[in-house]
C-alpha cells in the first residue's frame, strides 16, 4: 500500500470529487429550484442584516477581546506578541482578582433579588387605576433615564461621611446617634456597607427597567383569562403564579437576562462612588479590568480579567434560553 | 579740518550710521520676535488641538483658554482646547493612540504615562533644554517624570504641592507645637480628637491616599523602588516603622470616615471646622477661605513634616504635557509649549498659587501669590523636598500600575483596619513584586 493511498492520496481525492460533483451539485440545484428552498433562502436573506449586525457589533469586539487576552498588548503598543494563557494566570495569581470576582457575584445576586422584588411590586402598582397614573409611569423611569454620572454623584453626596442626608434623617428620628458617634454609619467607608451602598444605587437606577418590562408583560395577559381564574376561586398569588408567570415567561426571562448583563457589566456606579475601595471592598471585575487595562495600560491583562465575566454569564444565558425554548413547545 | 577730511568724516559717519541703524533695527526685530516668541511662518494657517484637564481652579481654565487663543491669533494658528476630567485622560489617550488621530498636545495629571507611550511621543528635548538654559535648569525631580533613554518625551509645566494645613488657634489653646514632625502631628491629633477635632488622611482609593501616605512613608526613610526604577524596594524596616506609626496615628487621631473619603473630603473636613489638621493641596486652604472665614483666619501652613530627623519628602501630583508623534502640527505644539513655559508664573497667579513651576529660576522670592501671602510663603521652600511616585526612581510603568491599583494605600488601610503588620507587608510587597514581574515578563 502506498503512502498516498493510505492517506486517501490524489487518486482517492479525485474519485471523491468526481462522485460529489455530479449528483450532489445537481441535487443542490434542484433543491434551490423548488419553492420551499427559495422561501428558505429568502428567509436567510432577510435574516442576514441582523446576523451581520450581531457579528459586527457583538462578535467582532468579543473576538478582538479574545485576541487581546492571549497577547501582551498594551495601550501604547500596536504590535502584540502571543503569550498564551499568561494573562489569565496573572489574573488568577492576584488577590485583588479573587476579591473582585467574589464581589461581582455578590453584587449580581443581591441586585437581582432586589430588582425582581421591587420591579414586580412596582409593575403591579402601576397596573392599578389611579389618578395621575400616566404621570407616575413617566416619573418612575427617571432614575433609569438620568445620566449615570449625575445620579451617582448625587448619591455620593447622600452617602457623604460628614454631610449624609440619610444619616441626618436617621438621626432626626432617633435611629442612630449624632455625627461622630459609633452608630453613625459611614456608608462608603465600612466594607459591608460600602458594597451594599453600591448595590442599592444600582438597584435604584435599574429596577424601573425591570418594572417596565414586567408591566409590558402583564398588560399582554388577556383580562378574560384572569377573570376566569378569579371565577375559579384563584387567589392573587395563585393567579400570578399559575396564570400570569407562565404566560409572560419569555418576557420575564428576556428582562432578567438584560438585567443580569447590565448589572454584571456596570462599571460606572462603583467607579464613581468608591473607585473600588476601601481596600478593594467594592471592587468588581469591570472596575479591575478598567484599572489594569486602560489606566495602567496593560490591555491584554485587562481583557483577560474582563473575559472572566463570560463564564459567569454563559451558564445563566444557556439556562434561560433553554427554558424559554422548552416553554415554546 | 580740511573740506576733504570733513567729507571723509561725513562719509564714514553716514556709512556708520546706516550700518549701525540697520543692525539696530534687525537686532530689535529679532529681540522683539524672541520676546514675543513669534512662531515660524510655516505654522500659520494650521490648527492646534490641545487636550487639557479641568483644573480645580476654574479661573485657571478660563485664563488658559484665552491664553491659548491669543497665542493662536498672534501666530495665525487656530487653537482648540478641550477640557475633560483628569481621571478620563488615560482612556482618551488609549483611544487617540489606537485611532492614530486626535489632539496634538495631550495633558497628563497624576498618572504620568510618558514611559508607556514614549515610542509614540514627540521628542521634546530641544524645548526642555532651551527652557533649562533660559530659567536656570529644572528642579531635580522633573527629569524622572519625562526622561526615557536620555530624551525628554514630555514637558513638566507644574506640580501640585501638599503641605500641612493646621488650626493654629486649636494648637495654641492646647499648648501644642506646630506639626513640624509627624510625631508632633500625631500628638496634636491625639490631643484634639477627644475634643471634637480629629484629623484625617484619605484611606480610600483616591489620589490623595496614594500621595499623602507615601509622603509620610518616604519621610520615614522608606523607598518604593531602586533609583534605576528596575526593582521594588518596599519591604524594609522603614516600612515597618512607618506602618506602626500609621496605625497609631489612625487609632489615636482619625475616624473611620477616612475610609470613604474622596479627594475633596479633607477640604470639607477643614472648612467645616472639624479637622485639627489636614495634609492636602492648597485647594483645602482656598475652600476654607471661600466658605468659612473664621476657620480660615486660624488656618496656617507648615512644611512637609519630618519623619526621621531632618527627613522631609513631599510627594506631589505632577502635571506634564506631551505631543503625539502622529501630530501633524508638532512644530506649532512645541512653540506653544515653549510659550506656556515662558508664562508659567502667570499660570501660577491665575491658579491662585496652585501651580508650582519646575524651573529653578522661578523660585526667586517672592513668588507670585504664595510669596505675597505670609501664610503661604513657606511653600516657596518645597522644591528641595518634592518627589513623585516611584521615589527615588522614575515614574515607571509598574509604578503606574501600582498607583492605579492603589496597592500602597490599601496596605495602609489593611493595617488601620487591624491586620497584622507583617501580613499586610506580605500582601503589599507581594503585589509590588507580582506587578514588577509581570512587566518584566512582558
Amino acid at each position: 500500500m502506498t503512502a498516498a493511498s493510505q492517506h486517501g492520496g490524489p487518486d482517492a481525492t479525485s474519485a471523491r470529487a468526481a462522485t460529489l460533483s455530479g449528483p450532489s451539485v445537481r441535487s443542490v440545484r434542484s433543491r434551490l429550484r423548488s419553492a420551499t428552498a427559495r422561501r428558505v433562502a429568502f428567509g436567510y436573506l432577510l435574516l442576514a442584516p441582523a446576523g451581520l449586525y450581531v457579528l459586527l457589533l457583538v462578535g467582532a469586539p468579543f473576538f478582538f477581546s479574545l485576541y487581546l487576552a492571549v497577547t501582551d498588548a498594551t495601550v501604547a503598543d500596536p504590535v502584540a506578541n502571543f503569550v498564551g494563557l499568561e494573562n489569565f494566570r496573572a489574573a488568577l495569581e492576584s488577590d485583588v482578582f479573587w476579591i473582585a470576582l467574589r464581589n461581582s457575584i455578590v453584587f449580581l445576586l443581591v441586585a437581582a433579588i432586589f430588582k425582581s422584588l421591587l420591579g414586580t411590586t412596582l409593575a403591579f402598582l402601576l397596573l392599578q387605576e389611579f389618578p395621575g397614573k400616566k404621570l407616575v409611569r413617566g416619573l418612575v423611569v427617571i432614575p433609569f433615564t438620568l445620566p449615570v454620572t449625575i445620579s451617582v454623584l448625587n448619591w455620593k453626596w447622600m452617602y457623604d461621611s460628614q454631610f449624609s442626608v440619610i444619616n441626618w434623617a436617621l438621626n432626626a428620628v432617633g435611629l442612630i446617634g449624632g455625627y461622630g458617634s459609633p452608630s453613625w454609619p459611614i456608608w462608603l467607608g465600612q466594607p459591608e456597607l460600602a458594597l451594599g451602598a453600591c448595590i442599592a444605587v444600582n438597584v435604584w437606577r435599574t429596577f424601573p427597567f425591570s418594572a417596565i418590562v414586567l408591566l409590558a408583560g402583564f398588560t399582554s395577559v388577556p383580562p378574560e383569562i384572569l377573570d376566569a381564574a378569579k371565577v375559579d376561586g384563584c387567589s392573587f398569588l395563585q393567579r400570578f403564579r399559575h396564570v400570569v408567570v407562565p404566560m409572560i415567561f419569555p418576557i420575564l426571562m428576556v428582562g432578567f437576562l438584560f438585567d443580569t448583563v447590565f448589572t454584571l457589566s456596570d462599571l460606572s456606579v462603583v467607579y464613581l462612588l468608591t473607585g473600588g475601595g476601601p481596600a478593594n471592598a467594592t471592587k468588581i471585575l469591570p472596575v479591575l479590568a478598567y484599572q489594569v487595562g486602560i489606566q495602567a495600560g496593560a490591555l491584554g491583562r485587562g481583557a483577560a480579567i474582563a473575559l472572566f465575566l463570560v463564564p459567569l454569564l454563559l451558564p445563566m444565558l444557556y439556562l434561560m434560553l433553554r427554558n424559554i425554548k422548552r416553554r415554546e413547545y | 579740518m580740511t573740506r576733504d577730511n570733513e567729507r571723509h568724516d561725513e562719509a564714514v559717519s553716514r556709512r556708520g550710521f546706516v550700518r549701525t541703524a540697520g543692525l539696530g533695527v534687525a537686532g530689535a526685530s529679532i529681540a522683539t520676535m524672541l520676546d514675543a516668541r513669534q512662531a515660524p511662518a510655516q505654522v500659520r494657517g494650521t490648527t492646534l488641538r490641545i487636550l487639557q484637564w479641568s483644573h480645580f481652579i476654574p479661573a485657571y481654565d478660563a485664563w488658559y483658554d484665552k491664553f491659548a487663543k491669543e497665542w493662536g491669533d498672534k501666530n495665525g494658528v487656530k487653537v482648540r482646547v478641550d477640557h475633560i476630567p483628569h481621571l478620563d485622560i488615560p482612556a482618551r489617550m488609549a483611544a487617540e493612540f489606537a485611532a492614530g488621530a486626535g489632539h496634538d498636545i495631550i495633558y497628563n495629571g497624576s498618572s504620568i504615562l510618558t514611559r508607556l507611550y514614549y515610542k509614540n511621543l514627540t521628542d521634546l528635548t530641544d524645548v526642555a533644554d532651551a527652557a533649562a538654559k533660559k530659567y536656570g535648569g529644572w528642579i531635580p525631580t522633573a527629569r524622572s517624570l519625562v526622561e526615557v533613554e536620555g530624551r525628554w518625551f514630555g514637558l513638566p509645566i507644574f506640580y501640585i504641592l501638599a503641605p500641612m494645613l493646621y488650626r493654629k488657634d486649636l494648637f495654641e489653646a492646647n499648648n501644642l507645637k506646630a506639626p513640624d514632625t509627624w510625631e508632633l502631628a500625631r500628638v496634636a491629633a491625639r490631643t484634639l480628637k477627644p475634643k471634637g477635632h480629629p484629623t484625617g488622611i484619605a484611606l480610600s482609593q483616591c489620589a490623595d491616599a496614594n500621595l499623602f501616605w507615601r509622603s509620610m512613608f518616604f519621610s520615614f526613610g522608606g523607598t518604593e523602588a531602586e533609583a534605576s526604577g528596575d526593582n521594588p524596594t518596599l519591604d524594609s524596616k522603614e516600612l515597618r516603622e512607618f506602618l506602626r506609626f500609621a496605625k497609631a496615628i489612625f487609632d489615636e487621631g482619625m475616624t473611620p470616615e477616612v475610609f470613604s473619603w474622596d479627594d475633596a473630603s479633607d477640604n470639607r473636613y477643614l472648612a467645616s471646622g472639624i479637622a485639627c489638621w489636614v495634609h492636602d493641596a492648597i485647594s483645602a486652604y482656598r475652600t476654607t477661605e471661600d466658605t468659612n472665614p473664621g476657620v480660615f483666619k486660624n488656618t496656617f501652613l507648615a512644611l512637609e513634616p519630618q519623619g526621621q530627623p531632618g527627613k522631609r519628602v513631599s510627594v506631589a501630583a505632577p502635571n506634564v504635557w506631551m505631543v503625539w508623534k502622529f501630530s501633524k502640527n508638532q512644530q506649532a505644539a512645541k512653540e506653544f509649549l515653549a510659550y506656556l513655559i515662558d508664562n508659567d508664573l502667570e499660570g501660577m497667579t491665575q491658579s491662585r498659587g496652585y501651580n508650582m513651576p519646575y524651573l529653578n529660576d522661578r523660585y526667586k522670592k517672592p513668588m507670585p501669590v504664595i510669596g505675597t501671602d505670609p501664610k503661604l510663603q513657606i511653600l516657596q521652600d518645597f522644591p528641595k523636598i518634592v518627589a513623585f511616585y516611584g521615589y527615588p526612581g522614575p515614574s515607571t510603568t509598574p509604578i503606574q500600575e501600582i498607583v492605579n491599583l492603589f496597592v500602597f494605600p490599601d496596605m495602609v488601610t489593611k493595617v488601620a483596619r487591624g491586620m497584622n503588620i507583617e501580613e499586610a507587608i506580605k500582601w503589599g510587597a507581594g503585589e509590588y513584586r507580582r506587578i514588577y514581574a509581570k512587566h518584566k515578563r512582558a
